[in-house]
């Protein structure tokens, strides 16, 4: 049921008129509560000061990339965490005036929790930290946000330095430890490329080469010592089947030959002859007389041979083959002995590599892990000596206030009159809720209630004639009544005035 | 509207009145507007009222009741003027006039819940009928449970409808009674009875309303019946009348209640609805109060005008 603003004000009317006893001591009650509690409502006084938080300073672009200015990020947070902290409440405990009292540490807590209540911590705009503190006691309201001020900055700019002079020191203890460490990895690697010479970048594949070489070689050998072996073995053979010297086989020989040209000669010479004839007996002889020799010269050499006494005959002549073969027999052994001596040489050198790889090999590893220790320190400690630089700068910012300043925009005042909710602003909501609350209690009431109240809408929803709207007639004892009532209810309502008036002005003149 | 009708009192209670058949200047406006067709007949039609008009005149009337009983019971009077009160009876008046089209009825006048104030619009519907020298009205008190039109008469008992039905001797004049109001007569309830429909529903009831209702041309009968809400005898009374007026109280029913009542009445002898009680605002007198401390107490301490003094016998 929506009603249009005219039926809204005549509804109201009707109803106000008909619970205007309820209005009028609504009214009355309203006002009494109002009065009292302006009456017993706390002054305040409120004290505001606030501090400039400057941060973009000529420094800064100077600055840039070297240091780092310490960023005061959430500054409400930061501000009431250094201004409701412990250590500036009790300093503000003892400059406003709260420990006059000596007051328990209970106490204190309860005095500390107040302070914070009645605090508050604004951040205006971007830079301008605002605080403002409430009290029933000017003076106290003034000392108090005054310290708040002041200690909030000497507290900031000191906690500032500590932090840059801390970051300064860690960064410089941490340069410190890599410096060492980056010594400790240079010792190392000097220490490990003196003892291993070869552990150098390559050996590898020198070593590799050198292996193949050796490997040829001794393959080599063995194939020039096999064919001296074939070789020695044929010469041997052939020797064998010649004689040392032709000596002695010249010697017999010649008796031999000598023999058989006497032997033909008989042979011939019997064939004409008898074997008295002179000629054949002289050459039967003859070959007796050769035997002989052979035979003495057989026992004289086997006699030669068993002494050892070499016999010289100047008929003895030298074998050349002989001669020859066991010259390139000789050869032959002397070469096998070398390529002996060779092979042997080569398989010791190429041990020698082997080992010397495997040796390599290792070493190779802990050269690489060692320069990488050395490089990764390197890198860092690099960077750290610049970071330490950087931080140091940053120190000295902070230590010659350069970088944040903080300083007090606007100082703390006396506050002189009370704020917040006065005596006054009692008396008029007082007298202005007194006549709204009811009315728009009485309003709501009839939102919820079904009961119907405006005679045109009886024809606007049931779509039946309205004939007319009978006002109530009074009998005239009614009138009289209503009237009479009127009256209470007017005195009344100006008695509320009277009193909420004449109370205003007693508060005025201070009389309470 | 009410001066004609004032100036009619005066010239009757001087004896100054002269009714003159062919000029039509006292009577009722809206009959002229309504039946305006030939000139002869409105001629027959005025002479038929001025007959009438005439033999109401002729009625015998009680000693008249002072301003004080009236306003003690919360009636109206032409002396009231432009109260809104009036103002609001008189356009009911007009409205069912016009709906009837000239013609007298009976009319019904019933209330969404009991207290709705029926009694209260049928009494003060009567008077603003009986306003016009011409017309007469008649209440019947059929709300036989709880009557109140009886307090008209003051002390005594009177004889009225549940005596008439249930005495077949009796004569419907012997319940008729004036009351004090020119032109207005009264059938009090009579003795209480607990069983109404049986009245209602019997033919001597119908004939009762017709009789009544035709004795005089210009007559009004207006029936205080009870609530529909709280009696089936309302539904039974609505079947003999010829018009229905609802009344409904200021902030005491719901839209559901008015429907069902809507609902319950035949849709041609519903004429509308009466919105009763609507909280009269008093002038600004009280203000004058509040500017004027003085006044306020002067009133607070001046003793009451006891008006129950004042009544008549």
């Amino acid at each position: 049921m929506s009603l249009r603003p005219e039926q809204i004000l005549k509804l109201l009317a009707n109803e106000a008129f008909h619970y205007r006893k309820v209005l009028v001591i609504a009214f009355f009650a309203i006002n009494l509560a109002m009065l009292g509690l302006g009456l017993i409502w706390p002054k305040g006084f409120t004290s505001t000061t606030t501090i400039l938080v400057e941060d973009k300073k000529i420094i800064q672009p100077l600055m840039q990339g070297a240091a780092v200015a310490t960023e005061v990020t959430d500054r409400s947070r930061l501000a009431r965490e250094v201004i409701l902290g412990r250590k500036v409440m009790n300093q503000v405990l003892e400059d406003a005036g709260w420990m006059k009292t000596n007051p328990t540490p209970t106490e204190q807590e309860k005095i500390i929790e107040r302070i914070t209540k009645r605090t508050t911590i604004t951040v205006v705009g971007k830079d301008i930290i605002k605080i403002e503190y409430k009290d029933d006691d000017a003076q106290r309201a003034f000392t108090t946000t005054k310290k708040f001020a002041d200690l909030f900055i000497s507290e900031s700019l000191g906690a500032k330095i500590d932090e840059s002079k801390a970051a300064f020191d860690f960064i410089d203890k941490q340069t410190q430890e890599y410096h060492d460490k980056l010594l400790r990895a240079e010792e190392q690697l000097k220490e490990f490329r003196s003892a291993n010479l070869d552990a150098r970048p390559g050996t590898d594949a020198d070593i590799s080469s050198r292996l193949n070489t050796l490997q040829t070689k001794i393959e080599q050998s063995s194939q020039d010592l096999k064919e001296a072996e074939v070789k020695k073995f044929s010469l041997e053979k052939q020797l064998s089947g010649e004689a040392e010297v032709a000596t002695t086989l010249s010697r017999e020989g010649q008796f031999r030959s000598r023999i058989a040209e006497l032997q033909s000669r008989l042979e011939t010479l019997r064939l004409s002859y008898h074997d008295n004839y002179p000629d054949v007996i002289q050459v039967k002889h003859q070959i007796v007389d050769l035997n002989q020799a052979i035979t003495e010269e057989r026992q004289r050499r086997d006699a030669a041979k068993v002494s050892g006494k070499v016999i010289i005959d100047e008929g003895v002549i030298n074998n050349p083959m002989y001669q020859q073969l066991k010259q390139e027999l000789s050869q032959t052994r002397v070469n096998i002995e070398m390529l002996a001596a060779r092979i042997g040489e080569a398989k010791r050198q190429l041990q020698q590599e082997l080992e010397r790889g495997r040796r390599v090999h290792g070493g190779e590893a802990t050269l690489a892990e060692l320069t990488r220790d050395y490089q990764v320190n390197r890198d860092i400690y690099q960077d750290l000596l610049r970071r330490r630089e950087n931080a140091r700068v940053s120190m000295n910012l902070d230590k010659e206030r350069q970088g944040l300043s903080i300083k007090i925009q606007e100082p703390a005042t006396l506050p002189l009159s009370p704020s917040g909710l006065r005596f006054l602003h009692f008396v008029i909501g007082g007298l202005v809720l007194g006549v709204l609350l009811p009315l728009a209690i009485l309003y709501a009431i009839h939102q919820v209630d079904p009961r119907l109240r405006i005679g045109s809408l009886i024809s606007e929803k049931h779509k039946i004639p309205l004939l007319a709207v009978v006002p109530h007639l009074s009998a005239p004892a009614e009138t009289q009544a209503v009237r009479r009532e009127l009256a209470w209810l007017s005195l009344m309502v100006n008695g509320t005035i009277l009193v909420v008036l004449v109370t205003a002005a007693l508060r005025v003149a201070k009389v309470f | 509207m009410s001066k004609i009708e004032k100036a009619l009192n005066k010239a009757r209670t001087t004896g100054s009145l002269r009714i003159v058949s062919p000029q039509p200047q006292p009577v009722s406006r809206e009959k002229v507007s309504d039946d305006a067709s030939t000139a002869s007949h409105v001629t027959a039609l005025i002479e038929q009222r001025a007959s009438s008009s005439e033999a109401i005149a002729r009625m015998e009337e009680k000693a008249p009741l002072s301003k004080q009983a009236l306003s003690h019971n919360r009636v109206i009077y032409p002396e009231l003027g432009d109260n809104a009160t009036v103002r609001a009876f008189r356009e009911i008046r007009t409205k069912i006039i016009q709906k009837a089209q000239g013609r007298n009825c009976v009319i019904m006048v019933t209330s969404v819940s009991s207290g709705g104030g029926s009694s209260f619009v049928s009494l003060n519907l009567g008077v603003a009928f009986a306003f016009d020298a011409g017309k007469t009205s008649l209440l019947v008190d059929c709300n036989l449970k709880n009557p109140s039109l009886h307090r008209l008469f003051g002390q005594g008992s009177f004889r009225g409808l549940t005596d008439y039905m249930e005495n077949s001797e009796m004569d419907i004049a012997d319940i008729i009674h004036p009351v004090g109001i020119e032109r207005l007569r009264v059938i009090p309830s009579g003795g209480k009875r607990e069983i109404p429909a049986e009245y209602f529903t019997s033919l001597k009831m119908k004939q009762l309303l017709e009789n009544i209702r035709q004795r005089y041309r210009e007559r009004y009968v207006l029936i205080d019946a009870p609530p529909m809400t709280e009696s089936a005898d309302t539904q039974i009374l609505a079947e003999l009348c010829d018009f229905v007026v609802l009344v409904v109280p200021y902030g005491r029913v719901t839209d559901a209640q008015i429907n069902t009542c809507i609902k319950a009445i035949d849709d041609k002898k519903l004429v509308g609805v009466v919105f009763n009680d609507e909280p009269a605002l008093p002038d600004f007198r009280w203000l004058d109060m509040l500017k004027n401390p003085f006044a306020a107490i002067r009133e607070v301490i001046s003793r009451p005008v006891n008006h129950r003094n004042k009544k008549v016998k």
